[in-house]
């Protein structure tokens, strides 16, 4: 779907005069038409990465704050560039921190907050609210205000409408800013928050914004994984309605494995698993872990212990740990960083999946699950000849992130999806210090 | 061992297509259907978090209730689901609410839609609405005009109607009824629900069909010789006798269910998966088909009535002694029937259906009979070689089989038919979704693959309308053919193929 642009012109307005002009438009500019019913999106829209690739001629503009295939492969050019390891995803924030280290001045037009994508704008959002920070930490706050009404073709009728507000300025200037966001985002109507950008940045901004009841969307493969954990840990353990984009990417892996045990001949063997190890792409282990904690809680699985396997290398550490059986027999679990040439957009993508069950008086049962664009030719190495092997290849998730918070805000839950929810805390356990 | 019952694995893995927030509006909410069907499968919706917190349910009747007294009477009737997940129901109930409403009466009409503006900022649905219309069909065309009357159908991305089969009485009534609800509504917010489209193994026609390239090249009149499709029920008329005297089994499953099937059955593939391009066959299908004695019906159609039967343990009444049916009465509780389709793939090749109350089994399959070896090189154990089938069983044991021959073991090369099994009980462990639990889900999404257009509608009622001229204006021509409860139908039935030097498959 293609992305939208607001209809008309943004207006820059002082920021006191934001929520009066909002107020004054709804009530005689735009008589005849009635606000949307919908929902409030307030977005995070940092786009460092986009803001350092135009400034450092690596892209052209405008700023849109969408990632696209252009974005991504001028940030798989700049891995190198920048000295990385080539196993660093584009989105990873250790590549947008590394550009930002190099020269350049290239300007770009700043459509942030207005080019929505069409998935989003498809659900009408009441307001859409973008806190769009700027490179140049002292750019003062600017503010603008567009109303816009869906075009029948996108499946309106003329009569619900919404509006945009885009907040734009340096991090000091967005703090600023904050005391606006409360009133625009009123009570009546629910309101999600979208945090695109690394969850290591800006705490206190995360906070202001989404306090509870909004429903937050992270992504818990941007940002160092302790932080991404806990994070998810304190919001869901405080009952807030959480959405974990790098969790919702994990679904055609879940599936995969659900599918492997559909037959009701293949079940029992979940009651003698042995042995589980999952390998991901560098050293984001955040996606891998949540795998893991998702099959260890549907198969009621206790945690022994976890502890770090030092590699030496620099894709990063391996993590173990033992878990126990609800027979009271145990579990081998390690996750290893795979250095990979092209990897995935996003930090700790998965590789491969295996798990070993070994039922009494049976031949053992082993499951590789791997990635579509990847091989696992570690997890298929050793010792399982005797075995039965159920292979299967995990296709690639073909959604982008705003389609993925399209759905959410398409049919969204006020509460924490309760697998996520117990995933999450395991999760955290097993990224050991 | 240790056996597990459910994949734990599956768990929360049904959440594919996520359905937008709104406002389910039942008409006819006191009625059966909507605790027997509705209230049960949109709390199963609820259950596996495919519904979103914005939701309502709004039921709409004569009766003045209360939100409270709907939620308590929606309660009893689900019985134990609501006593296994308790906490699970309170949050559903929440969301139900109810409205007396009378369609005939405008002002009742405008109130609702005042209540529908509350709920939407109350639960947050956003004006998205499915209007669903368990009512009588007498009220169907009515039902729709006033809902447009009161502007509650306006927006075609917003709100769409729901429509309980029978959809007519015949061509005529259904082409009259599909004039009054185009001018209510657009094509695309007509869901015109069969909800034999909602079993798996309905739609799976079309996976088997048209995902495995090994079925397609042999689909058509060069390698199928027949095609018998049975939907057979072992309860009798049960409460519905009001409606039944007045439709048969005709009108209440062949031109429906079966005709369904038949479609799915014998549709040319879509050009893509498609909404549309799936109904454009079906419908082009239908649209091909003929009784295989346009001019003298009585040829290939055979009418019954279920007379007593049963044990002296446990009798069975025949239909006229049934509480509420015309001791006299003529209405058909079986039907067999033989149909061609006039087009490339299916010229000369005879389709058999047949539907029954108190059969011996409850059961609905489609059999492909495919012709036989043109050279017959070995013995066959049972005389002669069987014919190879392909059985796509519908209910119960859902899943699918494959009769060929093997060489029986021993010296000589002698055949005899196996069957290769396919059971989605063993495949995949899982319940299905009951029927219903799919189509409203699918109705919400906006979604109109299961559900009858149109031209689709009025298709099936033109195929079957020499029958009903000859059952409505000379009956005798049609006679009823009593059976014995519990028994497959009347002698005539098998006739009917033992004409074509065929029978009946006995499942």
């Amino acid at each position: 779907m293609a992305p939208q642009l607001t209809l008309q012109a943004p207006l820059e307005l002082p920021p006191t005069e934001v929520s009066p002009y909002l107020t004054q438009l709804w009530s005689q500019g735009l008589q005849g038409a009635t606000g949307a019913a919908t929902f409030t999106l307030v977005v995070w829209e940092p786009a460092w990465l986009e803001q350092h690739l135009i400034r450092t001629g690596r892209c052209d503009g405008p700023i849109t704050g969408l990632v696209n295939e252009e974005r991504l492969e001028a940030a798989r050019l700049a891995v190198s560039e920048c000295g990385l390891p080539f196993s660093t995803a584009p989105m990873a924030p250790d590549l947008a921190w590394a550009l930002g280290q190099l020269g350049g001045e290239h300007q770009a037009q700043d459509l942030r907050g207005q080019f929505v994508s069409g998935a989003i704008s498809a659900h009408m959002p009441r307001r859409l609210i973008t806190l769009a920070a700027t490179l140049a930490d002292n750019h003062p706050l600017e503010t603008m205000v567009a109303a816009y009404c869906p075009l029948p073709e996108e499946g309106g009728t003329g009569g619900a409408c919404g509006d945009v507000v885009v907040l734009k300025g340096g991090m000091g200037a967005l703090h600023q800013g904050l005391a606006l966001i409360s009133p625009l985002v009123g009570n009546d109507l629910p309101c999600w928050v979208w945090w695109n950008g690394s969850l290591d940045e800006a705490p206190e901004m995360l906070s202001a914004l989404a306090p509870i009841p909004r429903r937050l969307m992270v992504d818990s493969s941007l940002g160092t994984p302790r932080r991404c954990l806990d994070l998810l840990v304190e919001r869901i353990g405080a009952g807030q309605a959480v959405n974990d984009l790098n969790w919702l990417r994990l679904r055609s892996w879940r599936e995969s494995l659900a599918m492997v045990f559909d037959p009701p001949g293949r079940r029992d063997a979940l009651n003698h698993v042995v042995q589980l190890d999952i390998d991901v792409e560098g050293n984001h282990p955040v996606k891998g872990l949540l795998l893991a904690a998702w099959i260890a809680d549907r198969l009621g699985w206790h945690l022994e212990n976890s502890f770090v396997i030092p590699t030496g290398e620099a894709s990063g550490d391996g993590f173990g740990a033992e878990f126990q059986r609800t027979d009271g027999e145990s579990v081998r679990f390690r996750l290893m960083p795979v250095p990979v040439g092209v990897p995935k957009a996003h930090p700790g993508a998965l590789v491969g999946l295996r798990l070993i069950c070994a039922p009494a008086e049976r031949p053992p049962l082993c499951v590789i699950l791997c990635s579509e664009s990847g091989g696992c030719m570690r997890l298929e190495s050793g010792g399982m000849a005797s075995m039965e092997l159920a292979e299967e290849v995990v296709p690639l998730p073909n959604e982008s992130e705003e389609m993925e918070v399209a759905r959410l805000l398409g049919g969204g839950h006020d509460t924490t999806n309760p697998l996520l929810a117990a995933a999450v805390p395991l999760a955290a356990k097993l990224l050991a210090h | 061992m240790n056996a597990i019952l459910t994949n734990p694995l599956r768990v929360g893995l049904r959440q594919e297509r996520v359905i937008s927030p709104q406002c389910i509006v039942i008409f006819g909410a006191s009625g059966d259907l909507t605790h027997r069907k509705l209230i049960p499968a949109l709390f199963e919706l609820f259950r596996q978090r495919r519904l979103p917190s914005e939701f309502a349910v709004l039921g709409c009747a004569r009766r003045p209730w209360s939100d409270e007294e709907f939620r308590s009477r929606m309660a009893t009737a689900l019985g134990e689901e609501v006593r296994n997940h308790q906490s699970a129901w309170e949050q559903f109930a929440s969301c139900l609410f109810y409205e007396p409403v009378d369609l005939e009466q405008p002002e009742h009409v405008v109130r609702l839609g005042q209540r529908l503006e509350v709920i939407d900022r109350l639960k947050a649905t956003r004006g998205n609405r499915t209007f669903y219309l368990s009512v009588s069909p007498a009220f169907y065309g009515s039902g729709c005009r006033s809902l447009a009357a009161a502007g509650l159908l306006a927006d075609p991305s917003r709100s769409r109607v729901v429509i309980e089969k029978p959809f007519g009485r015949d061509y005529g009534s259904a082409q009259q009824l599909n004039k009054v609800v185009g001018t209510c509504a657009q094509e695309s917010q007509i869901f015109r629900i069969d909800h034999y489209l909602g079993k798996e193994t309905v739609q799976n026609i079309l996976v088997l069909r048209f995902a495995n390239a090994i079925f397609e090249p042999i689909w058509n009149r060069n390698y199928i010789a027949n095609v018998q499709i049975t939907a057979a029920e072992t309860v009798g008329v049960e409460e519905r006798a009001g409606y039944y005297e007045s439709s048969g089994a005709l009108r209440d499953m062949v031109q429906n269910h079966l005709t369904q099937m038949l479609a799915l059955t014998t549709m040319e593939a879509p050009g893509r998966f498609d909404p549309e391009a799936i109904r454009n066959e079906k419908a082009k299908v239908l649209q091909a088909a003929r009784l295989a004695d346009e001019q003298e019906p009585w040829n290939c159609c055979v009418r019954g009535q279920y007379s007593s039967g049963g044990s002296q343990a446990r009798p069975m009444s025949g239909y006229r002694q049934e509480p509420g049916v015309n001791t006299n009465s003529t209405t058909e509780t079986y039907v067999a029937m033989k149909l061609f389709i006039n087009n490339w793939r299916w010229q000369g090749v005879p389709f058999y259906l047949r539907t029954g109350k108190r059969l011996p089994k409850r059961m609905s399959e489609v059999v492909l009979t495919f012709r036989e070896a043109p050279v017959h090189l070995f013995d066959a154990a049972g005389g002669s070689p069987t014919a190879n089938q392909l059985i796509l069983r519908i209910q119960p044991d859902e899943g699918a089989g494959f009769l060929f021959e093997v060489k029986a073991p021993g010296s000589g090369m002698r055949s005899r038919p196996v069957d290769m099994h396919f059971s989605y009980d063993e495949s995949f462990g899982e319940p299905s979704d009951e029927g219903y639990v799919r189509l409203l889900a699918d109705a919400m999404l906006g979604d109109p693959t299961l559900f009858t257009r149109s031209d689709e509608v009025e298709a099936a009622w033109r195929l079957y309308t020499p029958l009903l001229e000859l059952i409505d204006d000379s009956p005798w021509q049609l006679p009823i053919h009593p059976y014995e409860s519990g028994t497959w139908g009347p002698g005539a039935s098998d006739n009917l193929l033992a004409n074509d030097g065929l029978m009946w498959r006995r499942p």
